[in-house]
């Protein structure tokens, strides 16, 4: 209760020094119309030159589009910000402020993970909810009820896998303090864009299993069509639950490793 | 007009630059992915045939070699000419007794070095995973060079002057998000021109966008008839000269209207 509480209050003050920016709020609706348009109008141009890539057609790769943009808008609605205000650049572990967060009576990978909210991202929560829709109309009778079931059930796996991968990046700051990890992955994510079973060989085995991004979305967008087995989504549960404690193990030794950059 | 100031200037921030290589590195990285992804997709489209004409090994040719452009033609330096006027710095280098577009020029050419020290071997090692095909000739190579220059030229301009609209709008850098937005459609990042959507394909011809980025690789990888150069050439330069007159007119008339506050 006393951590629901914390995240209304955090959210509640990042919405107001936010809202003092007014003219950013048509910038930021001109990014995110932009980001909907790229990726539609990509779509249409692929789906333009061929009917079907390896498997997937245009409702199965729009529904992909709209996980990517989902869980896109998730990242920036808090984990994104709330990471990038300590490990980021001018971030609390450059300039020294992090001790003031650290002396906080509050679970340290909490504060790390919730405390800024970035209200604008409902906007493109609620693009990337079209999408989908858009998307499962059009796939329409396919839908089965156990597979909006087992979706829901692998979006959450994708996101816990997101949001470990981000700790994880975040976390390796407190070995090399200079260098920005969290780019890294924000780069790669965009790679989710597109089923992962589109790269190359190679490729595709390090967007499995040492960097997940490409189950991140190719999962949840096999599990609304139905073309996932069942000891596929077994073991993405299993995958994504043993990441979030292996990023969550990483963040502790960080935090331990942790000296003060000012004097 | 003091010119050796102004390649002192240039010296020395490329010097300065090349200090903070890891970041800018990882921003070198964060502009190949997109162009890779697409790559990848167009390669999957492809398969063991080829699509519109191209094979996977010339649709590898063709991105490589856009990669190294379009880092070439990308003019870094327009992210930064806004914050320069709304932060005032700008005063300084207007009473600096050398044309305040060597400050520009100068980040410029610092840009290409280190850029190039990341994109080059980079590019390599990807050449030598992916194996592109290139038939590459003597008066193709010769063309490519005024082409990605004049390119570069243009690019440069046209986000200048649109950068420069900061003396009357504080947030006139989205207009840069929108130039990159519309050089990934009509610029030849999303598909070569010959995979566009017919639609499309008018528009990429007619736009400047194609002539900052894919113009100089189809010129070098020979997709292009030689009237088509010719046109190519005419539509690239005359857009180069607008953006010209644009930025002679934009900066006149915003230094004019520039006061700097504070004390």
């Amino acid at each position: 209760m006393f951590y629901i509480k914390l995240i209304l209050a955090f959210f509640k003050t990042s919405t107001q020094s936010e809202l003092a920016y007014r003219s950013n709020f048509f910038i930021r609706l001109l990014n995110s119309f932009l980001n909907l348009l790229t990726g539609v109008l990509s779509l249409v141009v692929i789906f333009n030159q061929v009917e079907t890539l390896q498997g997937w057609d245009m409702p199965s790769a729009l529904a992909l589009l709209g996980i990517y943009l989902l869980l896109g808008a998730l990242r920036e609605l808090f984990i994104g910000p709330s990471l990038e205000s300590v490990t980021g650049m001018d971030g609390e572990i450059w300039t020294g402020t992090f001790d003031f967060t650290l002396l906080r009576p509050v679970d340290k990978q909490f504060l790390l993970s919730f405390r800024h909210w970035r209200i604008f991202a409902l906007f493109d929560l609620l693009l990337a909810l079209v999408v989908l829709g858009a998307a499962m109309g059009l796939l329409g009778s396919d839908l089965s009820f156990g597979a909006v079931l087992s979706f829901i059930l692998m979006l959450l796996a994708g996101l816990v896998l997101l949001y470990a991968a981000l700790l994880a990046f975040s976390a390796l700051v407190f070995w090399n303090s200079g260098f920005l990890f969290t780019w890294i992955i924000n780069d790669l994510f965009q790679l989710a864009r597109y089923p992962v079973s589109l790269y190359p060989n190679w490729l595709r085995l390090i967007l499995t299993w040492i960097i997940p991004v490409g189950l991140m979305t190719t999962i949840p967008a096999q599990a609304l069509i139905g073309t996932l087995s069942p000891w596929m989504t077994a073991l993405t549960l299993l995958f994504s639950l043993s990441s979030l404690f292996a990023a969550s193990i990483l963040l502790q030794h960080g935090l331990r490793k942790y000296t003060s950059a000012s004097s | 007009m003091n010119h050796q100031g102004g390649w002192e200037l240039i010296k020395n921030t490329w010097q300065s630059w090349l200090q903070h290589r890891g970041f800018f590195f990882l921003l070198a990285f964060g502009w190949m992915l997109p162009l890779l992804v697409y790559l990848f997709i167009w390669s999957a489209a492809a398969g063991d045939g080829s699509i519109a004409g191209l094979t996977q090994e010339t649709l590898a040719g063709y991105y490589l070699i856009l990669i190294l452009t379009n880092q070439f033609t990308y003019a870094t330096t327009n992210w930064t000419v806004g914050d320069t006027i709304r932060m005032g710095q700008i005063s300084r280098w207007l009473i600096q007794p050398m044309s305040p577009l060597f400050h520009a020029l100068s980040a410029e050419i610092a840009g290409k070095v280190v850029f190039m020290l990341f994109s080059i071997p980079v590019t390599g090692l990807l050449a030598l995973i992916i194996q592109p095909q290139f038939n590459l000739t003597w008066s193709q190579g010769g063309l490519f060079l005024p082409a990605i220059l004049v390119a570069w030229v243009l690019r440069f301009f046209w986000g200048y002057w649109l950068a420069l609209l900061a003396f009357w709008a504080t947030r006139a850098d989205s207009l840069l998000t929108l130039q990159d937005t519309f050089i990934f459609l009509f610029g030849g990042h999303l598909a070569p021109l010959a995979l566009l959507p017919s639609w499309m394909q008018p528009w990429a011809r007619i736009l400047p966008f194609r002539y900052m980025s894919a113009f100089p690789v189809e010129v070098l990888t020979g997709h292009l008839r030689h009237n088509e150069i010719l046109w190519g050439f005419v539509i690239q330069a005359g857009w180069s000269l607008t953006a010209i007159i644009l930025y002679r007119l934009v900066w006149s008339r915003g230094v004019r209207h520039y006061e700097s506050v504070g004390g």
